[in-house]
């Protein structure tokens, strides 16, 4: 498998480096999270994202970069819960960019997964061929009741009516910790801990850590290398950036 | 372009013959209004465009006191985070305290003060001056005064923290009134009575989730909005996986699984009423016999909860082979007619079995903000003081009671019969809707003021809450409402509020910590002292509190009621993960986002087991009605695993008369139909006591939920271990 990532590195080339910048990347630990929904509301927040109203939600046409899904498990009374969020794999091996006819969505020198909001003719295949369906879609050119627009963050563009749009890993605070690496100098790289996205900073539980895999030393991977490991859909072989650490069960 | 029209041009022209000047004023009126980007000349320290500045302040969203801070860009608010300074939120935040700048910008928020219009609660007001409005209302209050009448005023507000309850004080002391009462549907009454029984001391412990190695909540929902939701998350993570200790076990007791219970290794559907009496077992069991808790047998226990005895001793196994056991009790437990007895029955257990409790060190300030918590008990004298006609004006802050306080109470007429009611809120919601004229204060983003977070975190804490942008509107701060009102009454009561501003005040108060304080800050001058406190967000002292020392035995929790006849089901309200207790329901972030259990939007919803839907034929989205002896609603059905046959649950927060435009007339609220039952040791209102009965009115409504396949059907979601497969990891102690 190995062997199939690098090549798909080498065919993105020219125009990316075949080993990325940095490697952003996500640990989310299942044991941690408590489902409070902190995140989904920070994410709300920092990346403009509408509120649809009733009746667009009542069409599953909300849009929220990062959701809680919960799973049951058992019957009464020996039900069981377990609470996932569900954001952008930010995957390797991305199905969405090779659906994509007019080449919005590609895959950065980073690693991330990418949406150009005016490339985006709205044809909404990327959605369809997202095995974890984190991909919306304006259907509207969505309203704040005023004064509600003096919240909205001029960090991030206000998406319009036709356009698909996805989590970004907050890229502008990653641009942001990026500039600052550059003006203090010296290697010019950002260092471990310096980005949290709006949702890794709001967990209450700290269940979620953010950082660069291409750092060994880094924070995300070393989480990463926690035996509860593993990768949501792993079998489909999209190589996500997002590695989650399954929930601890009690027995007896 | 704005042209003025050939009218508006000749009244100047006309004007203008009159003198000087009338070709300057053409010129001025005609010209294009037209926005001009110019930067300053000499830019403002704090504003440079593109660049974010943060200031810190406290959350308002809930009374945990969470320490935030907010990034402006351009002079406005875009962003909350947690202050990582703070000890309560530690740089984190919660889903409602991030929609804080919902209330800051939010459409319906009143822009000047208000004058009703029509009947009271119709919601229909008319915008009136400042002027105006400070004129009718203190001229009401000082003709009262003058003819000492001046005790027939009553105040009644939210829970108020830190230094504007002095101010307060000193209002009252001004009007010559008593009656001053601080009520909030969420406050642990219950809790702070039983803790009066088994500590002696009125007052929250802390509880040391965070080290604790076995916690055992009896219906307390500490993940939720269980008294501070943002410390208790942070203390669960470390539960969970802490570095370097051994992952802690939780087990929830409670007849509907809450979000605290969806997280615990174990759910145990105890009949309601019953919590107390389990406690009591395993306290007993813990004690082998002795302490006077012969009488409170497994036996008893597991006949009055349905659970089985090897289930309660098994969990009086974990808590004494547990390093550090914790039992926490709220939620249902606390808020049935005998919530005091079980919470007293918890602080038995924790004594008895060593729970990982800390005493709280006096704060830094408000000590005497408690004195005016009103109980429930307080809330019912104020509806018959009204009812009988002896209020002749009422001032109500902050604080929705006629949304909290169940019907059968009376709450309504009682407003209804008082003459003059005045409101302080932003908001035209279900209690200010009945005011005469609505005074609107400063979203807490736009006001200073202070705080001492209750319950607190082992630490002496106070923090100073700055405006983090100007106000949006023309609002006034509450502290600045009541300095303008104190000094129209009379010149007596002005000398007693010699600050212009709330900020004058507070700087007052400020002083005198500093004072106290003076010899032990290396030198520092009140400016430097006051600076890095507004700078850090927060003021902590390392201060031990005293040894909890239980003074007295327990309270006989007593059978639990068994729900027959005509009302068949234990109907069990839950304060939502989403709206808190309904305060939350007007925000817009709020009303989309998917509750963490159902997923559902935009609605109410009751609860039902598997088994009684399918008895009653019922499925997702049948609308039932549900009645008690007190009243009645109708909302649709959603079957929910993890709810006792027996029980009927549903969630508080909607069900809003008026509420702005996403919550107004939407969903229906649970607290309506409550019957008049109280607890019987505190008088608390018992909201988790009533029986009621359910049938199908026949009709179905789309629910509207973010949920897609509600199980994991093979798929491997959440990770190799999952469904299907044989364990997932059998052993946990090798996790760290």
């Amino acid at each position: 498998m190995a062997g199939i990532v690098e090549k798909w590195k080498k065919f993105r080339e020219p125009g990316y480096p075949g080993k990325f910048d940095y490697h952003w990347g996500m640990v989310i630990d299942l044991d941690r999270c408590s489902g409070c929904e902190a995140c989904v509301v920070a994410c709300q927040a920092e990346n403009n994202l509408p509120i649809v109203g009733e009746k667009q939600f009542a069409l599953n046409r909300e849009i929220k970069w990062i959701r809680i899904e919960r799973y049951w498990q058992g019957e009464y009374p020996d039900a069981k819960v377990t609470f996932m969020p569900m954001l952008c794999q930010q995957c390797d091996q991305a199905p969405c960019e090779m659906a994509c006819p007019v080449f919005a969505t590609y895959h950065n020198q980073d690693g991330l997964n990418t949406q150009i909001y005016n490339r985006c003719i709205g044809t909404r295949t990327c959605a369809v061929y997202c095995p974890y369906e984190v991909r919306y879609f304006n259907w509207y050119t969505f309203k704040w009741d005023e004064p509600l627009e003096q919240q909205l963050n001029p960090d991030v563009s206000v998406r319009e009516k036709g356009v698909m749009e996805k989590c970004t890993f907050c890229i502008q605070r990653i641009r942001q910790a990026k500039d600052h690496a550059k003006d203090r100098g010296g290697d010019q790289r950002v260092r471990d801990g310096e980005i949290s996205p709006a949702c890794v900073q709001a967990c209450p539980t700290e269940a979620i850590v953010f950082g660069d895999f291409n750092d060994p030393d880094s924070a995300v991977s070393k989480a990463a290398e926690d035996k509860r490991n593993y990768r949501v859909l792993e079998k489909l072989n999209t190589t996500p950036s997002i590695v989650y650490l399954s929930k601890v069960e009690q027995h007896g | 372009m704005s042209a003025i029209d050939r009218r508006d041009f000749l009244k100047l022209v006309g004007a203008g013959t009159a003198g000087a000047g009338a070709g300057f004023l053409v010129k001025e009126s005609s010209r294009d209004r037209r926005e001009q980007y110019i930067p300053y000349v000499a830019t403002p320290e704090d504003y440079a465009p593109g660049i974010a500045t943060w200031y810190k302040t406290v959350c308002r969203q809930c009374n945990a006191g969470c320490g935030i801070q907010v990034r402006i860009r351009e002079g406005r608010a875009k962003k909350i985070e947690g202050n990582a300074m703070h000890p309560v939120s530690q740089g984190r935040s919660c889903a409602l305290g991030q929609s804080g700048l919902n209330v800051l910008y939010h459409p319906d928020r009143l822009r000047t003060p208000q004058q009703r219009r029509g009947d009271r609660g119709s919601g229909s007001f008319a915008p009136i001056s400042w002027e105006q409005a400070y004129t009718s209302v203190a001229e009401r209050l000082a003709s009262l005064r003058r003819a000492g009448k001046g005790e027939r005023i009553a105040v009644l507000t939210g829970t108020v923290q830190g230094h504007m309850h002095d101010l307060l004080e000193i209002f009252m002391r001004g009007l010559g009134s008593e009656r001053y009462l601080q009520y909030d549907f969420s406050s642990p009454e219950s809790l702070l009575a039983a803790n009066k029984t088994t500590y002696g001391r009125e007052e929250l412990p802390y509880y040391d989730i965070a080290n604790a190695d076995f916690l055992l909540s009896f219906g307390a929902d500490y993940l939720s909005h269980w008294l501070s939701p943002v410390h208790h998350g942070m203390a669960y993570g470390n539960l969970r996986q802490g570095a370097g200790r051994k992952r802690g076990d939780v087990v929830q007791v409670e007849a509907r699984m809450s979000l605290s219970g969806a997280n615990a290794d174990k759910w145990l559907p105890a009949r309601p009423g019953s919590e107390g009496l389990i406690a009591l077992a395993i306290a007993n069991k813990i004690a082998g016999g002795s302490g006077g808790l012969s009488a409170y047998t497994v036996a008893r226990a597991a006949s009055a909860s349905g659970l089985t005895a090897e289930t309660i001793e098994e969990l009086a196994v974990a808590f004494t082979t547990a390093d550090k056991p914790l039992a926490i009790a709220g939620g249902p437990a606390t808020h049935s007619s005998n919530g005091t007895a079980n919470a007293v029955a918890v602080n038995v257990l924790n004594a008895v079995g060593g729970g990982a409790l800390v005493a709280n060190p006096s704060p830094v300030i408000g000590a005497s903000a408690t004195n005016r918590r009103a109980g429930f008990a307080d809330i019912r004298k104020l509806i018959a003081d009204m009812s009988a006609g002896s209020i002749d004006a009422l001032i109500i802050a902050d604080t929705n009671p006629v949304f909290s306080v169940p019907d059968q109470f009376g709450l309504r007429a009682a407003i209804e019969s008082v003459p003059f009611v005045t409101a302080i809120s932003p908001f035209v919601d279900d209690t200010s809707a009945m005011a005469d004229i609505i005074l609107t204060p400063h979203s807490a983003l736009e006001s200073w003021g202070d705080d001492a977070p209750q319950p607190g975190v082992g630490l002496s804490t106070a923090s100073i809450a700055q405006p983090v942008v100007a106000p949006v509107h023309d609002t006034r701060a509450l502290g600045d409402i009541i300095i303008e009102l104190g000094r129209r009454l009379d010149n007596n009561v002005a000398t007693t509020l010699p600050w212009d501003t709330t900020y004058d005040f507070l700087r007052a108060q400020w002083r005198k910590i500093y004072d106290a304080r003076a010899g032990s800050l290396d030198g520092m001058n009140f400016e430097e002292f006051w600076n890095s406190v507004l700078q850090a967000g927060v003021w902590a002292e390392e201060r031990k509190g005293p040894a909890l020392a239980v003074t007295s035995g327990v309270i006989d929790p007593g059978t639990p009621v068994i729900p027959d006849g005509e009302f068949s089901f234990h109907f069990q309200p839950y304060i939502s993960p989403i709206f808190a207790d309904g305060r939350g329901a007007n925000l817009p972030w709020q009303q989309e986002l998917p509750d963490p259990l159902t997923g559902v939007v935009y609605n109410s919803w009751i609860e039902l087991n598997p088994a009684t839907a399918k008895e009653m034929k019922l499925k997702d989205g049948d609308v039932v009605e549900v009645s008690s002896a007190s009243g009645s609603l109708r909302a649709p059905v959603i079957i929910y695993p993890a709810v006792r046959p027996d029980v009927v649950a549903m969630p508080i927060g909607q069900g809003h008369q008026h509420y702005g435009r996403y919550a107004s007339k939407r969903g229906a609220n649970p607290l309506a139909i409550l019957n008049d039952t109280v607890d019987r040791d505190s008088g608390a209102l018992a909201w988790c006591a009533t029986t009621v009965s359910i049938k199908s009115v026949g009709e179905r409504v789309a629910l509207i939920r973010n949920s897609g396949t509600p199980r994991e059907l093979g798929r491997s979601i959440l990770g190799p271990y999952g469904e299907g497969g044989k364990t997932r990891h059998e052993s946990d102690d090798d996790h760290g």
